[in-house]
């Protein structure tokens, strides 16, 4: 249903169609600067994931199945929306942070960069939400530590429109950082790392299903699990000694972030440092109608 | 008309017609144990201003125990002001003690609690919302509950009967319990007929059998719209870590509900104002219970469940309705919210509303930290 305007989201929330939801998560990993890194993986409420499955097989993720932000039970058939997000730093080290709050929808575990041979993947599943792939996006993430030694690979995919066989660039691994958790194709320089998502081919706005993966070099140890995910929203905490608050509906014209029913929620960050010891902490507030 | 029908209307009532209050407060953080990172904590039972308020073993076990402006522990507002309304217009808070932040604190209507003594037993325990009762015809009537429920003063109630309710009481009316004794009282339309002991008089008994039956729906926009419910220890519990579960009355009406398979869990030896299944790993949330999907709130709970047991200790089920949250980084600075500006805008204080705060302890936060701030209300 959503909101028809101002006063259906007021309504919405007086009449107690709210959940109001806090996380704390503690990285205990030494990230750098600019590197992307996963708080899925980190401790804290909610408690962490670590992309445990079979190897290549795809793997559904749910708020049921695999916790994530506490968002509140299913509501359809009225939607839920994110309403408002504070963040909170207080470690010098940990800000500025960029944060993406993400909807995850399916992981292809345990891809092996030690093989220069195309990696295929099982879909017996599919996307549990955004079916048709539309706007969701991959990100690759370090499970296993590699050698920095700066191996590629690209990703042969089905889009958003159905079509397969489907190519992104080659992207190039990170020689930053080798920590789990790390999103393997951001670091602050460098040819081939196009940011937390991989870069798709010409013309397509999201993937469906991922096909293979192949390292071309096929050289480095390590290991990374291929993730699908639908951004939501972004937050960005500047300084230590003030919240980040975003309003969806004052700050972003009313743009209300949609939460699926049973949606696995977390964060992805771009930190200014190493994220170990510190600790994000904040609070959401859902509103469904 | 209740309310402000404009900027200018709100700036009138309160400069002109002297409808406003600013009130102070100021907290310590619960005098046993640090509380811990990434732990909610209730602090209506901690020292300050106000007061501490007391939890626990009052009245009868598992009887829904009611909060109110007035009692110890709740935040001084004004007072009734129907049929005006009021609202909250700004807020703050700030600390100036080591080890504080960061913090969040969330003010809350708390409506009212369910003392659970009974922390070493497993399976549901049934609380108690509803009795039945005689009035006598008398000026004022003096009403008697079955065995047992010493209902506390405040409570509100509605009236329902087989046949005829006592001449002088009404169906579809709130009225609040002034406590004469175990299980009799008095009771008031308003809890300024409360205050001020005014009281209802009978000029018969009725007849048929009359049922009294906790109402909390006069602090809501409708009946539990927007009510959750934490628990949290008035003793600090023993050893255990059941997980929590319960059975409730949700706001349209619907009873039998229960919280999600995924349950909350007790922490072991969780201390006094700890919100016991709040923390981080799995099982923790807070600072509310989860709710059955899609449900907007709490009418009443009808059923506590621990399916283990604690060792010892005494817990509460506490149902409150929040209205603002404030984030603080900054030892001395204070966190300001302006509520006029928010969305919704300036949350609405019902009369006889116990506001208190919940608190986050984003670190490990010594005991006996102060914590000080204000809230701005204004009415028309």
């Amino acid at each position: 249903m959503g909101f028809a305007n101002v006063a259906a989201l007021v309504d919405a929330e007086l009449a107690g169609r709210s959940t109001h939801t806090f996380f704390r998560k503690a990285p205990a990993v030494v990230t750098v600067a600019g590197a992307w890194f996963d708080y899925s993986m980190a401790p804290g409420n909610p408690a962490p994931q670590y992309y445990a499955a079979a190897p290549l097989v795809a793997q559904t993720m749910s708020r049921s199945g695999d916790g994530g932000i506490q968002h509140g039970g299913n509501v359809s058939p009225s939607t839920k929306h994110l309403r408002r997000l504070t963040a909170i730093a207080v470690a010098a080290a940990a800000v500025p942070q960029r944060l993406y709050l993400l909807d995850y929808l399916m992981f292809y575990p345990f891809v092996d960069m030690g093989t220069g041979e195309e990696q295929t993947m099982d879909n017996t599943q599919t996307l549990p939400r955004f079916a048709d792939g539309a706007g969701v996006q991959v990100m690759a993430v370090l499970v296993a530590p590699h050698g920095l030694v700066g191996d590629t690979f690209f990703v042969t995919y089905t889009n958003q429109a159905g079509v397969p066989g489907r190519v992104t660039p080659l992207h190039t691994m990170t020689t930053a950082v080798s920590v789990n958790g790390t999103i393997l194709t951001t670091q602050t320089a460098g040819a081939g790392r196009f940011g937390p998502f991989l870069a798709l081919q010409t013309g397509d706005t999201g993937v469906r299903s991922i096909e293979a993966v192949q390292c071309t070099g096929g050289t480095d140890v390590g290991l990374f699990t291929m993730v699908l995910v639908k951004p939501l929203g972004e937050i960005t905490v500047r300084e230590i000694t003030a919240p980040a608050e975003v309003d969806y509906m004052l700050d972003a014209g009313g743009k209300c972030p949609p939460i699926e029913d049973d949606a696995y929620v977390n964060f992805i960050s771009c930190p200014n440092g190493s994220l170990t010891g510190t600790q994000l902490n904040g609070d959401a507030l859902f509103v469904w109608n | 008309m209740s309310g402000f029908s404009s900027l200018d209307d709100l700036i009138n009532e309160m400069t002109v017609n002297g409808k406003f209050l600013r009130a102070d407060w100021n907290k310590l953080t619960h005098a046993t144990g640090v509380q811990a990172a990434g732990t909610w904590y209730a602090l209506p039972h901690a020292t300050g201003n106000p007061a501490a308020m007391t939890l626990g073993a009052v009245g009868t076990n598992l009887a829904f125990h009611p909060a109110y402006e007035g009692m110890a522990g709740s935040i001084y507002h004004g007072g009734p002001v129907a049929p005006d309304t009021k609202h909250l217009i700004n807020a703050s808070a700030f600390s100036a003690a080591a080890t504080t932040m960061p913090a969040i604190f969330m003010l809350v209507d708390m409506i009212g609690w369910y003392p659970v003594t009974t922390t070493t037993t497993t399976g549901n325990q049934a609380l108690i919302n509803s009795k039945t009762f005689t009035a006598t015809a008398a000026t004022p009537t003096v009403l008697t509950l079955a065995a047992t429920w010493d209902a506390q003063t405040g409570t509100p109630l509605r009236f329902t009967t087989t046949t005829t309710l006592p001449a002088g009481l009404s169906l579809n009316t709130t009225y609040y319990w002034s406590r004469t004794g175990p299980g009799t009282g008095n009771v008031a339309t308003s809890y300024a007929n409360l205050a001020a002991g005014t009281f209802v008089a009978c000029s018969d008994t009725g007849t048929g059998t009359h049922t009294a039956t906790v109402y909390i729906g006069d602090r809501q926009p409708t009946h539990g719209a927007g009510v959750q419910a934490f628990l949290t220890p008035s003793v600090a519990l023993g050893a255990g870590t059941p997980n929590i579960q319960l059975t409730y009355t949700d706001a349209s009406g619907n009873t039998g509900n229960t919280t999600p398979t995924t349950l909350p869990i007790s922490n072991a030896t969780a201390p006094i104002g700890q919100i016991e299944y709040s923390g981080t790993g799995a099982g923790k949330c807070g600072p509310f219970v989860p709710l059955a999907a899609g449900d907007a709130g709490i009418r009443q709970v009808d059923q506590f469940n621990y399916n283990v047991t604690h060792t010892s200790g005494t817990t509460n089920v506490v149902l409150a309705r929040p209205l603002l949250t404030l984030p603080m980084t900054t030892i001395g600075v204070a966190a300001e919210r302006d509520l006029v500006n928010q969305l919704p805008s300036m949350p609405r204080v019902y009369d006889g509303a116990c506001l208190v705060w919940l608190m986050y302890a984003g670190a490990a936060t010594p005991v006996a930290s102060a914590f000080y701030g204000h809230l701005d209300l204004a009415w028309g």
